[in-house]
């Protein structure tokens, strides 16, 4: 019902604006000149293109190509004082390929009118701020400021309106997280400016100049999210190969990492080191492929020997680690010796990845059925780690996990478990977290006996 | 890299502050522009476009030819003199020959780009057309970056003109001629002065920055399948050092054969990994490992799962068919018979050669004698 109901109010929203931008252009052509052809043609062209190469990476440069043609335009079309010429140069980015193919009439009527009023808007602004007559660099630098800011609070506004309506969030919010690329593209919008300005000066032939560089930079930019995809596929066969070897620890890697990655924000570390952080987390049971199979899957308890060997995994993770330079300074991770928290022990120019590793892995073990005992619920989980905290545990990490946690709403362990049950596996004591905890248990036995 | 920014940002604060010194002593002169175009050229030097198959590429030629246009020789020669003996002092970790080398060697591209363009041009000809101005600037980079080209294989001892990452090339000319052409303005237009290399270097710094990712994710990745390549040797299945020895042997053999790059490329993943298949099987019951088809398959069936390592896990499963697999068995049994107990080169190359011909192509074996006889890659003892 919900559903229906915002998809309505987006339709009802593609439709408005499409019908505002159409009047408004009948409106410029019927009163004021006609863009020239020429002109037009190329920069219409060209921002089409750069609009549908868009999807080939997510970073900014995407965006930045639009507005810097939009820009050029603006400065194109002010000798003929047709605002007809950047609007529809604006409209022509919203012409993408795959929204023609698929017949999504709705996006592409949002997207054309959304760039077609944002062009117009910043057109407006542009040449209220030169005035007439001749111009210096410098009016065209002043200028481009406000002209860019008008150009993107249009889009951002018209498209966090869109974002709303079609994921059922609030307006504000959705506008909150658009308006911080407000004024990220600015370079390029400058440099669309002068892009325009050397149209005016030597026709076409400077435009091949101006594209082939940002061409090249866009496809070197593909390349890179392609190999990184490849990085990412490579990693995971790794954690196939670790599942395959033990059924237990199901999708143990990729919680960690989210865990992990939940504990990086919540402590507010940049996205570079979270990365690093993510990788490492997903790794740091690499080492247990070297533990031979009829060990890692032992219901019962360990001899000295195995389970020397089973400790052994935890060095081979933290070589293997090391072996990899972006890893390396976090290859403590892997080790549960080093990770954990001794209470003399200051984090001070100390990685802290090493004990968000150690709460994402031993939260997990505990919330997740193994071999030796079942899952236990989050509430005893969280209970456990913040009884440990300061002793075994880092107690800032402890507390970014449960917040993080609490805040959205997630719960694991005991009744929400998501992999494979284990009908027979030994209930457990709070004490057991993972291969980790095995430390704790053999020392446990061995006081007993 | 923070010491690179250092770097980047002392060469700033220095040539702002020669140019405003400039500046005061003379403010009608070019001068002031000049020093902070040769700025340019210094730290343009020491971010390098480095693009995949190519050799770095650095962004300094973009602004020696903004200035092979905007100074007369003279001023051509002090500037881009002294730009490149800064970067004597700026390059403190390569070895004093090499830096001299590179110098002597960016100092003659940016005489002969000069050169170029006034063969092209006669010196100050602004009478001339932009047609004839973007050819002289487009002869100009080309002569540049060819003998930086030129250097390269001198120093590298071997001939090569790959068309890989070429495409770096072209964006560093189309910018040099952008940018030079905006500075001075031909015929009646107006130049727009510095902004021109402040705002058209914005393209080619966003490609160098993705080269730099490209080239750090890429580094990764190979680093990542090296560490994994150990894992077989840590858990004692395999004898110490194999995969990496059976990589640089496969592909020496690849080569030998005529493999192309791309498949030397997969070779060379699939000899590292090729025993990650027995990490997931109990191999402690004592079954010949060599023999074990069932691990193969499996280490083949766990690459197949990323799309992009298909070709892989077709080279590791590949029962006969195909040279990259025949390589790349040949080059693990030889290289567990020569490093084996009491054996050796001469005794391995003789087992392979004893065993049957279906079982080892022979077009491999013979290859493995040229590359391990006189090549001598792995070092025996």
């Amino acid at each position: 019902m919900n559903q229906r109901n915002s998809q309505t109010k987006l339709t009802t929203l593609c439709i408005g604006l499409a019908i505002v931008a159409t009047s408004v252009a009948i409106a410029l052509g019927v009163r004021g000149p006609l863009p020239a052809l020429l002109p037009l043609l190329v920069f219409a062209l060209l921002h089409a293109f750069a609009e549908n190469q868009i999807a080939l990476l997510p970073g900014e440069l995407g965006s930045s190509a639009g507005v810097m043609l939009c820009m050029g335009a603006m400065v194109v079309f002010r000798g003929t004082d047709s605002y007809l010429g950047p609007m529809l140069v604006g409209v022509a980015g919203g012409l993408y390929l795959p929204h023609l193919l698929h017949g999504e009439w709705r996006k592409l009527l949002f997207n054309s009118s959304m760039f077609g009023l944002a062009s117009l808007a910043g057109t407006f602004v542009f040449w209220a701020v030169v005035g007439d007559g001749e111009v210096a660099p410098r009016d065209l630098l002043v200028a481009s400021l406000p002209a860019a800011l008008a150009y993107s609070l249009v889009s951002v506004v018209l498209v966090s309106m869109a974002v709303a309506l079609s994921t059922d969030r609030l307006f504000l919010s959705v506008l909150s997280v658009c308006g911080r690329e407000l004024l990220a593209f600015y370079p390029f919008a400058l440099l669309g400016v002068f892009l325009g300005q050397l149209y005016l000066e030597y026709g076409l032939v400077l435009v091949p100049l101006f594209v082939v560089p940002i061409l090249v930079a866009r496809q070197a930019f593909s390349a890179y999210v392609a190999l990184k995809d490849q990085y990412e596929s490579t990693v995971r066969i790794l954690i196939g190969a670790l599942e395959a070897k033990d059924p237990y620890t199901a999708g143990h890697a990729e919680r960690v990492a989210t865990f992990a990655n939940y504990i990086g924000i919540e402590l507010g570390i940049p996205a570079g080191r979270l990365e690093r952080l993510r990788l490492a987390a997903l790794m740091h049971d690499v080492g247990k492929l070297v533990v031979p199979n009829h060990l890692l899957n032992k219901p019962g308890k360990l001899t000295a020997e195995e389970f020397a060997l089973v400790r052994k995994h935890e060095d081979v993770s933290v070589e293997i680690l090391t072996k990899i330079d972006f890893l390396a300074p976090v290859a403590p991770s892997a080790s549960s010796e080093a990770a954990r928290l001794t209470p003399v022990a200051d984090d001070r120019g100390q990685p802290i990845e090493p004990y968000i590793v150690a709460v994402a892995d031993a939260f997990d073990a505990m919330t997740s059925t193994r071999a030796y005992r079942k899952a236990l619920s989050q509430a005893v989980a969280f209970r456990e780690l913040q009884q440990n905290a300061g002793k075994q545990f880092h107690p800032r990490v402890v507390d970014a996990l449960i917040s993080a946690l609490t805040r959205r709403g997630e719960i694991y362990g005991q009744g929400h478990e998501q992999e494979i049950h284990h009908e027979d596996a030994p209930e457990g004591t709070t004490g057991s977290a993972g291969l980790g905890d095995l430390v704790m248990e053999s020392a446990r036995s061995e006081l007993v006996r | 890299m923070s010491n690179q920014a250092g770097r980047v940002a002392g060469v700033c604060f220095l040539s702002v502050l020669v140019a405003a010194l400039a500046q005061f002593n003379d403010p009608g002169s070019q001068w002031s522009a000049l020093v902070l175009l040769g700025g340019c050229v210094a730290i343009g030097d020491l971010l390098m476009l480095r693009p995949s198959g190519r050799w770095p590429l650095p962004l300094s030629f973009v602004f020696v030819m903004v200035l092979v246009r905007a100074a007369n020789t003279a001023e051509f020669a002090i500037v881009i003199a002294s730009a490149f003996a800064l970067l004597l002092v700026l390059r403190p970790a390569d070895p004093l020959v090499g830096r001299f080398a590179l110098t002597f060697s960016r100092l003659i591209g940016a005489a002969c780009a000069l050169a170029a363009y006034q063969l092209v041009l006669q010196a100050p000809a602004d009478t001339a057309g932009i047609g004839v101005v973007m050819a002289a600037l487009t002869l100009a980079g080309m002569v540049e970056i060819g003998i930086d080209d030129a250097t390269w294989m001198i120093r590298k001892r071997r001939l090569s003109w790959a068309v890989d990452g070429r495409l770096a090339d072209l964006a560093l000319i189309a910018s040099g001629v952008l940018m030079s052409v905006a500075y001075q303005g031909v015929g009646n237009a107006n130049g727009m002065g510095l902004w021109a290399p402040l705002l058209f270097s914005i393209p080619l710094l966003a490609a160098w920055y993705a080269y730099e990712r490209l080239d750090a994710i890429k580094r990764v990745h190979e680093q990542t399948i090296v560490a994994l390549s150990v894992l077989p040797e840590l858990a004692g299945l395999t004898i110490e050092g194999h995969a990496e020895r059976v990589a640089d042997l496969s592909v020496a053999l690849g080569r030998e054969l005529g493999v192309d790059r791309q498949d030397l490329d997969y070779l060379w993943n699939a000899a590292l990994l090729h025993h990650i298949g027995y990490l997931c099987l109990d191999v402690s019951e004592g079954t010949d490992s060599l023999s074990s088809s069932e691990a193969t398959e499996k280490g083949a069936e766990i690459l197949r799962q990323a799309g992009h390592l298909a070709p892989v896990a077709d080279l590791l499963a590949a029962d006969g068919g195909g040279i990259g697999g025949q390589i790349l068995r040949v080059a693990s049994t030889y290289d567990e018979l020569a490093w084996g107990e009491n054996s050796g080169a001469q005794a391995a190359l003789d087992a392979l050669y004893s065993g049957p011909g279906f079982v080892y192509d022979t077009r491999v074996i013979d290859a493995l004698e040229r590359v391990v006889i006189h090549n001598s890659v792995p070092a025996l003892s």
